[in-house]
């Protein structure tokens, strides 16, 4: 993406030494914890309800440290899919990170081999999406490593307590009570946001019909919801779009 | 659960998701994301959440079809709509959760 370099109208926002602009990103993730507490408890409750030891409920949250994937994975295992599957289908559900890497590489590039290190451990939606909202403001570079440094980390923070909360709490809920839905309702509130653009309702709808249909073998079935729903919403991009505009986004 | 199962699943799946989130910070870093790859990543997120959420909203009968469930089906439509207007998961959640206990008590009574 080119640098416009026309002045800016209001001066530019002096550059936060380190220590600050990791403050400044604790505090900018105090809002995101509405989100991640929630969801962390879920998650951590989901994989103790199947029956997962404590060790390996807390590992899914300390080590894979990606929601959507810790749920998929664990629905997987429940159902008995092969390790394959499961494997395949959290790293599938995990690709979007491969885009927000890319998009924080530039403001990573001046810093060691071990922030960059710690800045992927790190990385997740919330992070990148309020670090992106900053960068776009204009800050200096060099403080955007230490501003997503305290954001990441405070999140990090937040979803090890609230995982571990869910671990103790969820053997004690009644299958009465419905729980798995949460889940479901959980990823409602990550998709509704997504439906703003034409072509992504289509990948979702598309995805959506994809896993209701019978069951594929060896659970398959989100394998398979990625690849039509995406492919659907990549060909009729191509459909609409003139092929002679210069289509940025 | 077998632990011998899921030791290696947990380990392997940590492993993809770091190399995954490290691609164009570290291994990567002065590879320029293809425009198509980028596209394609922005369209697996919805697809893939729209099919994690499908199968809860219409449960599999025994021969493996989904059904209606209504209590599910409109406590998914209530929670899209306080979704969309709230963005809150909080919210979301918790309307979502009152809506299908009181509809499976109106249609089992």
């Amino acid at each position: 993406m080119p640098e416009l370099m026309t002045p800016p109208l209001h001066p530019l926002p002096l550059p936060l030494p380190p220590r600050l602009a990791l403050r400044a990103g604790a505090s900018a993730s105090l809002p995101l914890l509405m989100a991640v507490v929630p969801f962390g408890v879920i998650c951590g409750a989901s994989a103790a309800s199947i029956g997962l030891s404590f060790a390996q409920a807390w590992a899914l949250s300390w080590m894979v440290f990606a929601g959507s994937a810790q749920i998929v994975a664990t629905q997987l295992l429940a159902s008995g899919a092969p390790a394959w599957v499961i494997v395949l289908t959290g790293w599938v559900v995990n690709l979007r990170f491969m885009m927000y890497s890319a998009a924080l590489a530039p403001h990573f590039r001046q810093r060691s081999r071990i922030g960059r290190w710690l800045g992927a451990y790190l990385l997740t939606d919330q992070a990148f999406a309020v670090t992106l909202g900053r960068i776009a403001d204009g800050r200096e570079q060099r403080e955007t490593a230490w501003f997503y440094l305290g954001l990441s980390l405070t999140t990090w923070l937040f979803w090890q307590v609230a995982s571990i909360a869910g671990i103790l709490l969820g053997s004690f809920i009644p299958a009465s009570w419905s729980m798995d839905f949460v889940v479901a309702l959980t990823f409602i509130a990550l998709l509704a946001p997504l439906l703003g653009d034409r072509l992504m309702r289509i990948a979702a709808v598309v995805g959506g019909a994809v896993a209701l249909a019978p069951q594929l073998p060896f659970k398959l079935n989100l394998i398979a919801a990625a690849l039509c729903g995406a492919g659907a919403a990549l060909l009729l991009e191509k459909l609409w779009t003139p092929p002679t505009s210069g289509r940025s986004s | 659960m077998d632990a011998t199962y899921v030791w290696p699943i947990i380990l392997t799946l940590a492993l993809v998701t770091f190399v995954t989130r490290l691609s164009f910070l570290g291994l990567l870093a002065h590879v320029h994301l293809p425009n198509l790859l980028r596209r394609t990543l922005a369209y697996v997120p919805p697809a893939i959440i729209a099919a994690i959420i499908a199968p809860q909203v219409f449960p599999a009968s025994a021969a493996g079809l989904p059904m209606l469930d209504w209590p599910r089906l409109i406590a998914a439509l209530l929670a899209f709509a306080v979704a969309f207007r709230t963005r809150s998961t909080l919210a979301t959640v918790s309307i979502g959760m009152l809506a299908l206990w009181s509809m499976q008590a109106l249609f089992r009574g």
